[in-house]
C-alpha cells in the first residue's frame, strides 16, 4: 500500500481512511512493517514543515512522528526511531481519548504499540548501557494506552475500547518477561481476569495471554494453574505454528513432568525438544547421576528457557521412582533405611548418609508421595500395605 | 515527568549533569551550628571533651532542596566517614549496642543519600556499600534476640536489601562496561585475584552470597546466580551459598545444615537468622514422616540435625509447635500447630562459635 506515490497522495490517502473510519487500512498506512516505508518520496529531513497545514489535526502529528521514525529507521538510528515512535504512540493516545463511543481505531493502536515494542527492542540492543531502561519506558507508553482502554466503561459493549485491553496486556507481558520484572505482571493479570470480556477476546490473544500467565504461575511454583494455562495455549494454538507450539511445550513439559506425566518421544521428536528425552529416562529410572549429566549437557538451554530450577526439582520425582524400585525389589512393607541409602549411593549421590536418606524419605512422606512412616529407633521405613507409592498424577 | 523518564534522559554519560559536593568534613558547617544550638548532639558524637559530628539523615521533603554542594560530601570524604563510623564508633563499649546500631544506621543512611544525590560512579558506590552491607548483616544477627520495640529486623532487612541490590546493579554495570572494552574473562579473573588480595577493595562474591542467603526462600533470585559470568559463578564460596539454596529448594534440610558449617562469619550470620524458619518447616515435615503414637526421636538427635544449641532449646521449640516431649520427641501430624508464628533466632554459639565477637572482626576479612 502506497509503495509509490507522492507525500501529498499519501497524506490524502491517510485522511480518507481516517474519515471513513477504516481502521485496518489506517493502521497499515502508519505501520513500520508495511511497504510504504520503502517509498523514498515519504522521506525528508524536514517532514514537519511539509506535513503541517497540509493535513487535519490530530492526524498531522501522528503522520509527522511516524514519518520521522521511518526516516530514522532508514539510517538505522534505532534510538532516535524509538523516541519518534513513542511520541507517535502518545499522539494516538490523545486521538483515542478524543474519540468517544467508538473503537474502530483500536487496530491503529495495536499497530503503533507493537511497532513501539519492536523498535524499543532494537534500540535496547544498540545501547549497552540501557539494560532494559528503554523497554521499561516503552512499557510506560503502552500503559498510557491501557489506561485509556480500561477507563472506557460507559460505552456499549460492541464499541468499547476495553476490547483492546488484552492486546496491550500481551505486549506488556512480553516486555516484562524480557526485562525480568515479573512482579509488574500481577495487576495486569488481575485486570484481565476480572474483565467481563475475559472469554470474548480473540482466541489468538487468549493463547498468548495464557502462555505468559502459565509461565508466571510456573515461576511461582503454582504448577496446577501453570498446567491449566499452558495446556489451553498448546491445545488451541494453530497447528501450523510449530515455533509457538514448541515454545509452549518448553514450559508445559517440565510442568507436566513435575505433576507425574512423562512426554512421549514422538512428541519431543516432532517439536525438536529431544533435550527433554534424556531427562525423562533418567527421572523415570531414578538415575541421579544421569540427571546431573543431562543438566550439565543442556545447561545453557535450561537456563535460557528459565527452567533450570524446575529441572532441579525433578530430582525429587527421581528419588520417588528410585525408592519405589527398592520397595518392589525388597518386596516387604518394612524397608531398612540402609537399603534406600545404598540405592542413592549406587545411583550417584555418593556422599549421602543415613540421616540425609531419612530426610529425603521424610519429604516424600510429607508430600504424600510415599504412604507410611519412619521409625528412627529401628532405622526402618514402614509403608502402607495398599498403594504405598501412589501415582504422582493422582496427587495433584 | 516521571522519575523513570528523568533517569533515562540523564543517564547518558555525557548528559549526566553531576553535582559534586564541597563539604570536606563529615558534617556540613550549617548542620554543626544548628545541632549545637538546638542541643541535638548524639552521645556517640562526644569524643572526650570535643564534638565529632556526622551528618544525620533527613528525609527529602518536597520543599527542601537537597542538592546543595556545600551540604554534600564528595566520595573520599564519604569513604572516610564510613571508615570512621564503622571502625571507630563501632568499637565504643560505653553505650548499649542498640544505641550504637541506631546511630550508625542513621549516619550510614545519610551517606547513601549523599551518594544518590551526587550520582557517584559504580566503582565508587560498590566500595562504599560493601562495608554498609556487612554492618547490616552483622547487626541483624547481633540484635536478633532483642524485642521488636528495640530492634526491628524487618526494617533492617529492607535497608540491607536496598544496599545489596544497589551494589549488584553497580557490579552488573561494571561488567557491562568491561564487556564493551572487550576485556575477556581471563583478564577479568586476574583482576578478581587482585581484588581478593587487597584489603580495601570490595568483596563481590560475599555480597552475591549474601543476596542468595538473605533471601533463601525466594527462588527467583537464584535465576540471577545462573546468569552470572562464569568467573564469579565458579567461585567456591558463592557456589556453597547456591548449593545451600538448592538443597533448601528441595527441602533437603540435612544437606542444608551440613553445608552451612562451611560458611564464612557473615554468611553464617545470615543463615542463623533464617534458621528458625527452617527448623519450623523441618519439624512440620517430621511430624508427618515420623508420625507415631509410640515411637519417638531422641532430643539429642534433633539438636544435632536442626543445629539447636542444646536439648533445652529443642524441648522448648517442639513444645511451642504443639509436640509432646518425654524421653524423646513424639511426632504427631495432627498436633503440630503450623499457624504459630516462627520462633525468634538465637545467638547461636554452635555455628558462629567464637569467631563472631565484634563488628571489627566482620569488617576486615
Amino acid at each position: 500500500m502506497m509503495a509509490t506515490g507522492t507525500l501529498n497522495q499519501y497524506i490524502q490517502y491517510v485522511e480518507r481512511m481516517f474519515r471513513t473510519a477504516n481502521g485496518e487500512n489506517l493502521a497499515r498506512l502508519l505501520s513500520l512493517r508495511d511497504d510504504h516505508i520503502n517509498n523514498k518520496n515519504l522521506r525528508s529531513s524536514d517532514i514537519a514543515t511539509l506535513v503541517e497545514g497540509n493535513c487535519v489535526a490530530p492526524l498531522d502529528e501522528i503522520i509527522i512522528y511516524h514519518l520521522c521514525c521511518v526516516q530514522a529507521l532508514s539510517v538505522k538510528d534505532f534510538i532516535e526511531a524509538y523516541h519518534h515512535q513513542s511520541q507517535c504512540v502518545a499522539a494516538v493516545v490523545r486521538l483515542l481519548q478524543a474519540q468517544k463511543e467508538e473503537n474502530w481505531s483500536l487496530s491503529l493502536m495495536y499497530t503503533v504499540c507493537l511497532d513501539l515494542r519492536l523498535v524499543a527492542q532494537k534500540a535496547e540492543l544498540c545501547d549497552a548501557q540501557s539494560n532494559g531502561k528503554i523497554l521499561e519506558k516503552a512499557a510506560e507508553s503502552l500503559l498510557a494506552c491501557f489506561r485509556v482502554c480500561a477507563a472506557d466503561n460507559r460505552t456499549a459493549d460492541e464499541d468499547t475500547k476495553r476490547l483492546g485491553m488484552l492486546n496491550l496486556v500481551n505486549q506488556l507481558l512480553k516486555v516484562y518477561f524480557r526485562i525480568n520484572k515479573l512482579h509488574l505482571c500481577k495487576p495486569l493479570i488481575r485486570a484481565i481476569d476480572s474483565s467481563p470480556f475475559k472469554d470474548q477476546f480473540p482466541l489468538a490473544q487468549q493463547i498468548t495471554y495464557r502462555y505468559f500467565v502459565g509461565r508466571k504461575a510456573m515461576f511461582d511454583s503454582d504448577y496446577r494453574s501453570a498446567d491449566e494455562y499452558l495446556s489451553f495455549a498448546f491445545q488451541n494454538c494453530h497447528h501450523q505454528s510449530i515455533k509457538n507450539k514448541r515454545l509452549i511445550l518448553t514450559y508445559l513439559i517440565p510442568v507436566k513432568m513435575l505433576l507425574g506425566f512423562m512426554p512421549a518421544k514422538r512428541l519431543l521428536h516432532k517439536y525438536d525438544l529431544l533435550q527433554f528425552w534424556d531427562l525423562v529416562t533418567t527421572v523415570k529410572n531414578g538415575d541421579l547421576r544421569g540427571i546431573d549429566h543431562v543438566m550439565e549437557e543442556h545447561e545453557s538451554f535450561f537456563i535460557r528457557a528459565g527452567i533450570y530450577l524446575i529441572v532441579e526439582k525433578l530430582k525429587i520425582t527421581a528419588y520417588r521412582n528410585l525408592f519405589r524400585k527398592v520397595y518392589l525389589a525388597e518386596n516387604t512393607h518394612q524397608i531398612d533405611i540402609v537399603s534406600f541409602q545404598a540405592a542413592l549411593q549406587i545411583m550417584g549421590q555418593v556422599d549421602v548418609d543415613s540421616d540425609e536418606t531419612q530426610c529425603i524419605v521424610a519429604n516424600l512422606i510429607y508430600d504424600g508421595k510415599i504412604k507410611g512412616y519412619i521409625s528412627y529407633q529401628h532405622k526402618k521405613v514402614v509403608v502402607s500395605k495398599q498403594n504405598a507409592f501412589p501415582p504422582l498424577s493422582s496427587l495433584y | 515527568m516521571s522519575y523513570l523518564n528523568y533517569l533515562c534522559n540523564n543517564q547518558g554519560p555525557n548528559k549526566r549533569e553531576k553535582i559534586i559536593g564541597t563539604c570536606y568534613t563529615m558534617c556540613p558547617q550549617e548542620e554543626i551550628w544548628l545541632r549545637k544550638r538546638e542541643k541535638l548532639i548524639h552521645i556517640l558524637e562526644v569524643v572526650g571533651d570535643n564534638f565529632k559530628l556526622v551528618k544525620s539523615y533527613s528525609r527529602s521533603a518536597a520543599d527542601a532542596n537537597m542538592a546543595v554542594p556545600s551540604l554534600l560530601r564528595p566520595y573520599n570524604v564519604l569513604k572516610k566517614t564510613v571508615n570512621y563510623l564503622l571502625h571507630e564508633v563501632g568499637k565504643r563499649t560505653n553505650v548499649p549496642v542498640i544505641v550504637i546500631y541506631d546511630f550508625l544506621n542513621d549516619r550510614l543512611r545519610s551517606v547513601r543519600q549523599d551518594m544518590t544525590i551526587q550520582r557517584l560512579l559504580p566503582e565508587q558506590c560498590v566500595e562504599l556499600l560493601e562495608p554498609i552491607i556487612r554492618f547490616h548483616v552483622y547487626f541483624a544477627y547481633r540484635l536478633c534476640e532483642k524485642p521488636i520495640k528495640e530492634f526491628d529486623p524487618v526494617l533492617n532487612n529492607k535497608l540491607l536489601l536496598e544496599c545489596v541490590k544497589w551494589f549488584l546493579s553497580c557490579a552488573d554495570e561494571m561488567d557491562r562496561l568491561n564487556r564493551c572494552f572487550n576485556i575477556d574473562n581471563t583478564a577479568l579473573s586476574l583482576d578478581m585475584v587482585n581484588l581478593e588480595d587487597s584489603k580495601n577493595m570490595y568483596d563481590r562474591v560475599l555480597v552475591e552470597s549474601l543476596y542468595i542467603l538473605c533471601n533463601i526462600e525466594n527462588n527467583q533470585l537464584l535465576v540471577r546466580y545462573l546468569g552470572l559470568p562464569s568467573y564469579i559463578k565458579r567461585n567456591p564460596r558463592l557456589k556453597l551459598a547456591y548449593e545451600i539454596a538448592i538443597a533448601n529448594l528441595k527441602n533437603d534440610f540435612m544437606r542444608v545444615c551440613r553445608l552451612s558449617h562451611g560458611l564464612c562469619p557473615l554468611t553464617t550470620c545470615a543463615f542463623v537468622i533464617f534458621l528458625p524458619t527452617l527448623q519450623k518447616r523441618i519439624l512440620q515435615i517430621m511430624s508427618s514422616a515420623y508420625n507415631s503414637k509410640q515411637l519417638t526421636v531422641p532430643t539429642t538427635v534433633l539438636q544435632d540435625w536442626l543445629l539447636f544449641n542444646n536439648v533445652v532449646d529443642v524441648t522448648e521449640c517442639c513444645k511451642l509447635y504443639g509436640l509432646n516431649v518425654d524421653n524423646g520427641v513424639q511426632f504427631n501430624k495432627m498436633s503440630f500447630k503450623c499457624d504459630i508464628e516462627v520462633h525468634k533466632p538465637k545467638l547461636n554459639n554452635r555455628l558462629t562459635g567464637e569467631q563472631i565477637i565484634n563488628l571489627e572482626d566482620v569488617l576486615t576479612y
